[in-house]
C-alpha cells in the first residue's frame, strides 16, 4: 500500500568542509512530534544534518537521527564540544548538554537562514505552528502557539495527503492546478476538516480543488494567529510545512508580504539554531576557563 | 508547619466532615470569593468553598453549556458524584454567569436543605452599591437566622469580622515575606495555604499560619529563585501546573487570582454598624473583572503589586471561556509589557496540556535569562 503521507527521509553534509580543523563542533537535535533533525555545525558554520521521522520514544529518536548526521563524516558523538537539545522531546535526550525550548531555536536557526533582518519567524511544525517575534540577534521577543489541535499542522497535512491519495510532497503545486480558488473548509479541526473535505469528493469536486481548500483553510488560521501576533518585516518560515507552497503562497497572498528565502533546508532550522546554542555555550565555557 | 497545608488541600472533605462531627454545626459550601463569610462564622456555620478537582468527568454536560467555563463544570461535576454530600447548604454571591449556572443547577439536581443567591452588585463602583450590599446581608443573615434557628448579634458579627480579618492579616504577613530576593515560600506552597484557608476554619488555620510564619522566618529553603514571576487570572487551583512552573527555574512571588491575594487583601474595617462593614470590605476589595468597571481599578493594583514583589515576567492564565478575564487581557498585557514585564497567556481547561504549557514557560524564561545564551 502507497503511503501517500509518508515524505522522503534525508541526510547532507556540506561538500569540501572538514571538521578536523574545527575549533568548535557543536550539534543541536530537534525531536519534534512528527520529524527530529540533527545538526551538526563547525564554527558556527552547516555542516551535516539528518532529517527523519520521529518513532514512539525520544531518546531513540535523537540517537538515530544523530546517527544518521554522523553517518560518512568519520565524526563520532564524543567529538562533539556541546549538544543542545529541543523540540518536544527535549527532555528525553539522555545524551544531551542542555535543553532549549524550540521557540528560542527556531528564532536562531531562523536568524542564521534568513539573516539578521528577519524579525518575524513563522514555525509550522508537526503537530504545532508558533508565530515568533525576534530581534536582530535572533533573540525572541514575543511569540503565540496555536492550541491542543492539530489544524494548520504538518500532521493535518500528512491526514489530507493520505485521504486525497496524493503524495504529501506533491500536495502544493496541485492545490494550484484548479480553475478557480474555491472557498476553505473548516480552518479549526483537522477531523472536521477531513469529514468537509470526504463530502466534497463524493460530490464530485476534483482533488485539486479539495487540497486547495484544505491549504487554504491552513493559511487562514496561520494568518490569524500571525495577525494576532503583529507581523514585523522581514518575514521568514521554517519547519516542514514552509516546503508546501500550496500554504505559503496562499499565506503571504494574505499577509500582503512575501517570506525571505532561506540560506538552508527551512525544515532543519530548530536544530541549527540548538546547535548555534550549543556553539555559544562552548563559548562561554572556553572564556570561564581561561578567566579562571 | 507548612505540609499542614497541603494535607487539608488534600484532604478537603475529610476536614470539613470531622469539624462537622466534632462541633454538630452546618457545613456552607460557597461558589465564589465575594461570600460574606464573615456572616456565616457569626452564624456558626463553617464555610467552605466549593472548587473542582482537575479530573475528566462526564457528568455535567447536559446541565452546563459547553461553552461555559470548565470551572463551573468541575464544581458541579464534584456535586454531582457526590463529593460534597456532607453539606448543609450551599450560597453564591453573584459574579458571573457561568458559575451561577454552577449554582443553580446544583440546587435543581443535588438535594441540600439550604441554599441561598445573595445578589452582590456587579457595579461595584456606584455608590449606590453599598446601601444596596448592606441591606443584602441583612437579607442574608435573616435567611441565616431562620435556617439555623438562632438570632445573629452585632458582637456575633464583630466576632466574625475579628476571626476572618485575624486570617486575612497573617496570610498578608507570608505575602510580605515573599518580597524577599530568595523568597521562603514557593507559589505553590503560597497556593495551598490561600486555597485551605477557603476550606478549613479560619481558628484553625490562623493557629497554623502563625507557626508557619515563625518557621519562615528562621531558616533559608535552600532553593534556587529563579526568574521571579506573578500569575494573574481567575482561580487556579491547578497546583500541576503551578509546581511544572517552579521546577523550571522560576518561583511565583505575588499573583492576582482569587485562589490567591484578591481572596484576602483587604480587610474590613470594623467601625460603627457591623454589616455595612463588612459590605463596604466586599465593594472595595481588588474586584474580579465582572465587576470591575467602569474604570478599571485592576490594573493599577496589579502594576503596584508587580513593582513591590519586584516581578520579572507575568503568567497570565483564565479559564477556558471566560469573558471578564479575556476582555481584560490585553490591557493587562499592555500595562505590564508598558513597564518592562514579559506576559505570557495560557488558557485553562479541566486537565492542563503540561507538556505544551512547560515549552510556553520554558520560553518566557528564556526570553527573561536569554543573555546567557548568545
Amino acid at each position: 500500500m502507497v503511503e501517500f503521507w509518508r515524505w522522503k527521509e534525508y541526510r547532507w553534509t556540506a561538500p569540501d568542509a572538514d571538521w578536523k580543523n574545527a575549533g568548535i563542533i557543536s550539534c543541536g537535535i530537534d525531536v519534534g512530534s512528527v520529524s527530529s533533525q540533527a545538526v551538526i555545525m563547525t564554527d558556527g558554520n552547516l555542516y551535516a544534518y539528518s532529517n527523519m521521522r520521529t518513532g514512539s520514544n525520544s531518546p531513540d529518536s535523537a540517537r538515530r537521527a544523530l546517527d544518521w548526521a554522523l553517518e560518512g563524516t568519520g565524526l563520532k558523538q564524543e567529538n562533539m564540544h556541546f549538544i543542545v537539545g529541543t523540540g518536544y522531546g527535549r527532555i528525553n535526550i539522555p545524551f544531551a548538554n542542555k535543553a532549549i525550548t524550540e521557540i528560542a531555536c527556531h528564532a536562531r536557526g531562523a536568524n542564521f537562514m534568513y539573516g539578521p533582518t528577519v524579525r518575524t519567524v513563522l514555525d509550522m511544525g508537526g503537530q504545532d505552528c508558533k508565530a515568533i517575534r525576534c530581534d536582530e540577534k535572533g533573540k525572541v521577543t514575543a511569540f503565540l502557539m496555536n492550541d491542543k489541535c492539530a489544524a494548520g499542522t504538518g500532521r493535518g497535512m500528512e491526514v489530507f495527503a493520505d485521504l486525497l491519495q496524493v503524495h504529501i510532497e506533491e500536495v502544493g503545486d496541485l492545490s494550484f492546478k484548479v480553475d478557480k480558488e474555491p472557498p476553505p473548509v473548516s480552518s479549526t479541526c483537522v477531523v472536521f476538516a477531513k469529514s468537509e473535505a470526504s463530502a466534497l469528493l463524493r460530490k464530485g469536486v476534483p482533488k485539486n480543488e479539495v487540497l486547495a481548500a484544505y491549504c487554504s483553510a491552513m493559511a487562514h488560521r496561520i494568518f490569524s494567529l500571525l495577525e494576532r501576533l503583529g507581523v514585523e518585516k522581514d518575514f521568514g518560515i521554517t519547519g516542514g510545512i514552509s516546503k508546501n507552497r500550496g500554504v505559503v503562497d496562499r499565506l503571504t497572498k494574505e499577509l500582503g508580504i512575501t517570506s525571505l528565502t532561506p540560506r538552508y533546508d527551512p525544515q532543519v532550522a530548530g536544530g541549527v539554531g540548538a546547535a548555534l546554542f550549543a556553539k555559544s555555550l562552548v563559548e562561554k565555557q572556553r572564556a570561564g576557563q581561561v578567566a579562571r | 508547619m507548612l505540609e499542614m497545608y497541603k494535607e487539608w488541600f488534600d484532604a478537603r472533605h475529610e476536614y470539613a466532615k470531622e469539624w462537622k462531627e466534632k462541633s454538630g454545626g452546618k457545613v456552607m459550601g460557597y461558589f465564589c470569593t465575594y461570600a460574606p463569610e464573615e456572616i456565616m462564622y457569626a452564624a456558626g456555620i463553617l464555610p467552605v468553598r466549593i472548587l473542582g478537582s482537575h479530573e475528566p468527568q462526564d457528568v455535567t454536560e447536559p446541565h452546563i453549556f459547553a461553552m461555559f467555563c470548565p470551572f463551573c463544570r468541575d464544581c458541579l461535576a464534584q456535586g454531582l458524584k457526590g463529593r460534597y454530600d456532607y453539606l448543609d447548604g450551599i450560597m453564591i454571591s453573584q459574579s458571573c454567569l457561568h458559575i451561577r449556572q454552577a449554582f443553580t443547577s446544583w440546587k435543581m439536581h443535588i438535594p441540600t436543605q439550604y441554599s441561598y443567591y445573595l445578589p452582590m452588585p456587579m457595579k461595584v463602583q456606584s455608590p449606590r452599591a453599598l446601601p444596596y450590599l448592606r441591606a443584602e446581608l441583612e437579607n442574608f443573615k435573616k435567611s441565616l437566622e431562620e435556617w439555623t434557628g438562632n438570632k445573629i448579634t452585632d458582637d456575633d458579627l464583630r466576632n466574625g469580622i475579628e476571626l476572618m480579618n485575624e486570617n486575612r492579616r497573617l496570610m498578608h504577613q507570608v505575602y510580605e515575606m515573599r518580597k524577599k530576593d530568595n523568597p521562603p515560600i514557593t507559589g505553590l506552597d503560597s497556593m495551598y495555604m490561600v486555597v485551605s484557608s477557603q476550606m478549613t476554619h479560619k481558628q484553625e488555620h490562623s493557629r497554623i499560619t502563625r507557626d508557619v510564619i515563625n518557621e519562615l522566618g528562621k531558616k533559608e529553603n535552600g532553593r534556587k529563585t529563579g526568574e521571579r514571576l506573578m500569575i494573574i487570572g481567575s482561580e487556579d487551583d491547578d497546583s500541576k501546573f503551578i509546581q511544572m512552573c517552579e521546577s523550571v527555574g522560576a518561583t511565583f512571588v505575588i499573583d492576582d487570582h482569587c485562589t490567591g491575594s484578591r481572596y484576602f487583601w483587604n480587610e474590613v474595617e470594623p467601625n460603627g454598624d457591623p454589616l455595612t462593614a463588612i459590605a463596604k470590605r466586599y465593594i472595595e476589595r481588588p474586584p474580579c473583572p465582572s465587576k470591575d468597571w467602569e474604570e478599571r481599578r485592576r490594573i493599577p493594583h496589579i502594576l503596584q503589586l508587580a513593582a513591590d514583589w519586584k516581578v520579572k515576567g507575568a503568567v497570565l492564565i483564565q479559564q477556558k471561556f471566560c469573558d471578564p478575564h479575556e476582555l481584560d487581557t490585553p490591557a493587562i498585557r499592555k500595562a505590564l509589557e508598558g513597564k518592562g514585564i514579559k506576559t505570557l497567556f495560557l488558557e485553562l481547561d479541566v486537565t492542563v496540556p503540561i507538556g505544551q504549557f512547560r515549552t510556553r514557560v520554558e520560553a518566557l524564561l528564556e526570553m527573561l535569562q536569554e543573555e546567557d545564551l548568545f
